[in-house]
Order: C-alpha cells, then structure tokens, then sequence
C-alpha cells in the first residue's frame, strides 16, 4: 500500500550548517512571538521545537498536529526521580513540564491552537508512527497537518546499549503535509525489507538529508519491516 | 512588614524565573495572578512549595482561603507572618 502526499514546508533546528553567533540571534528572533511568561519555561529541547515549527505556522490557518519523540523531556524525569530519591519535594512546574505531551501543551499555548493535537513516543519503527498519524487526519478531511520530530540525546544514567537510539545530537524537524498542494511530493509505502536503521533521532539525520539533498528515495530499515519515502518531485 | 514583602519578591522571582523583573517592578498590593504580575496556577503551586521550604509556612488549598492569601505579596506577607507567631506560640 502506497501513500502520497505533499511536504508543503519544512524546518529544521538547529541548522545543518551551524554558526554561533548568527544561530544565537536567529533563535531569539523565532522565539520573539512566543509570549514572555511562556518563554521561562521552554527547556533547551522546547526551544529546539518552538525554532522548528514557528516559521511552518507562520501566517498558515490553523492545523492539527502530531509531534513525535523518543524519550522527550526523559531528562527532567530524572532528575525529579533523583530529588524524590534525596528526600525532597519536587517541582510542580518541573512536573507539569515533564510530561511527554508539555512541549506539544506549550505550542499550542503559544500559538493558541485548539485544534487536536496528538504526541507520540515511537520505538523501533521511529518516524512511521507520526506519519501514519498525520495521514489519517489528513484522510480525515484536514487540509493541513503540521508534523514535529524532535528529540535530544538520552542521559547516561539509562543504558541505551543494544538499541540505536541516538546520535548525540538535539534536533528538530517540522513538516506542514498535505494531500496535494505545492511542495515536495512524496509517496510512503511499507516493504519487507528488514534490518536496523536506528529509532527515530537517528532515522531523522537521514529524512533530513533526503529532504534537503533532494534524494530520489529513502528507506528506513527496521528489525520487522522497511519504510520507503519516494520523491515525485515538486509541484505546483 | 517591607522586609519581609521585599524577601517575597526575589523569591517570586527565583522561584518562577521572572528573569526580567526586578524587586522593584512588583508593587506589594498589585495582583499576583492572571491580571497583574500574570502569574498562573502552576505558579501558586511553585510559590506555595518555595514559601513551605523557606519559611515553614504550609498554605493547605483545602483548608485556607488560598485565594485571599495569593492575592498580593502584602496578602501573603501578612499570612506568613501571621502563620509565623501562631507557630511560634504552639511551641510549648
């Protein structure tokens, strides 16, 4: 079974090619719209997200959204694990903000999206899932879904080891999709193709590339099945 | 009293990373939540943990009338205070 559909935007943070100084300045201009109250409580990762996923919203009507992440704010867990185990209270803004679905809460704070909004944790199959997801809504009649990867590299408390789970690296990808529309067009089938490309931050360094270097095809292997991603080209 | 709302202030702003504000722009009788300073229910939750840890003071929502007492840093001054010598009084 083949799926298609049309990458109408995309986005990445931070950039491929990074730069201090201009990336630092960049950050600021895309988190000014994010209101000042709800600026102190993004996390590095969140912000990572809100740069992703501003300039895909800007100036587009409303859409639903599927954000998609390994271990979130796996970070933030820990360490209220660590405090309780000290025998201390913990936070309650560290507990509302630790929770898988917070930076999905705070963007639609931000962006005062009411619309649904659902917030995965693949394992091994990585990106599919949110895929699968926002191609449903996408036959559900929505004109647009909005999809947002991002994850950042799991503490070296857990032991990550036989599972390729990372690539060290803090990033997101923030896609606005639709049926049809100008943009990149796409076709999604499943193959029975098996191996182990990795979850879904590791998976994502190379959708990236594809993406940007225009690729014909993409196909993520993994330990059941492969996921193919073909490029049909641009529209108009 | 003003040294006391002036300590509730900066742990206002410590404990919910108001990191633009300074002492001197929270007005003692200004409100503290949604109009005002802007603060929301996460918020109460935070302070109310900062002023259990510092001052030994638990503001219980079952049992205190937590809105009057969030209501301005002069309200919970005065609660703090107040909860203070009872506290003290207690002791045997």
């Amino acid at each position: 079974m083949q799926q298609d559909f049309v990458i109408q935007q995309w986005a990445l943070w931070p950039p491929l090619q990074p730069d201090e100084g201009r990336d630092l300045a960049r950050q600021q201009a895309l988190l000014a719209g994010v209101p000042k109250m709800l600026q102190r409580r993004l996390s590095p990762l969140a912000r990572t997200v809100f740069c992703a996923a501003n300039p895909c919203i800007e100036g587009q009507a409303a859409m639903p959204a599927v954000f998609s992440s390994s271990h979130g704010e796996l970070a933030k867990s820990l360490l209220m694990l660590q405090t309780l185990a000290a025998g201390e209270e913990i936070s309650p803004t560290a507990f509302s903000l630790s929770v898988h679905n917070a930076i999905a809460g705070l963007c639609s704070m931000a962006w005062q999206n009411k619309l649904q909004c659902t917030v995965l944790a693949p394992c091994e199959e990585g990106m599919a899932a949110a895929f699968i997801e926002a191609l449903g809504l996408l036959q559900e009649g929505a004109s647009q879904v909005l999809l947002v990867f991002y994850d950042e590299p799991l503490g070296n408390f857990y032991p990550a080891a036989p599972f390729h789970l990372s690539n060290g690296e803090t990033r997101a990808l923030a896609l606005v999709i639709g049926k049809s529309g100008q943009g990149q067009a796409l076709a999604l089938s499943i193959l029975p193709l098996t191996g182990n490309d990795g979850e879904q931050a590791i998976q994502l360094s190379a959708f990236i590339q594809f993406l940007a270097d225009t690729q014909s095809q993409l196909t993520l292997k993994t330990p059941r099945h492969s996921w193919h991603f073909e490029n049909h080209g641009t529209t108009s | 009293m003003n040294g006391l709302e002036n300590e509730l202030k900066q742990l206002i702003i410590d404990s919910l990373d108001l990191e633009d504000i300074g002492v001197a722009d929270i007005d003692s009788q200004e409100a503290l939540f949604n109009e005002g300073l802007g603060l929301d229910s996460i918020d109460a939750l935070e302070l109310g943990l900062a002023i259990r840890k510092k001052y030994n003071v638990r503001i219980d929502a079952e049992k205190d009338d937590v809105v009057k007492i969030f209501a301005s840093v002069a309200t919970l001054a005065s609660y703090i205070e107040s909860e203070s010598a009872r506290g003290q009084n207690e002791r045997p």
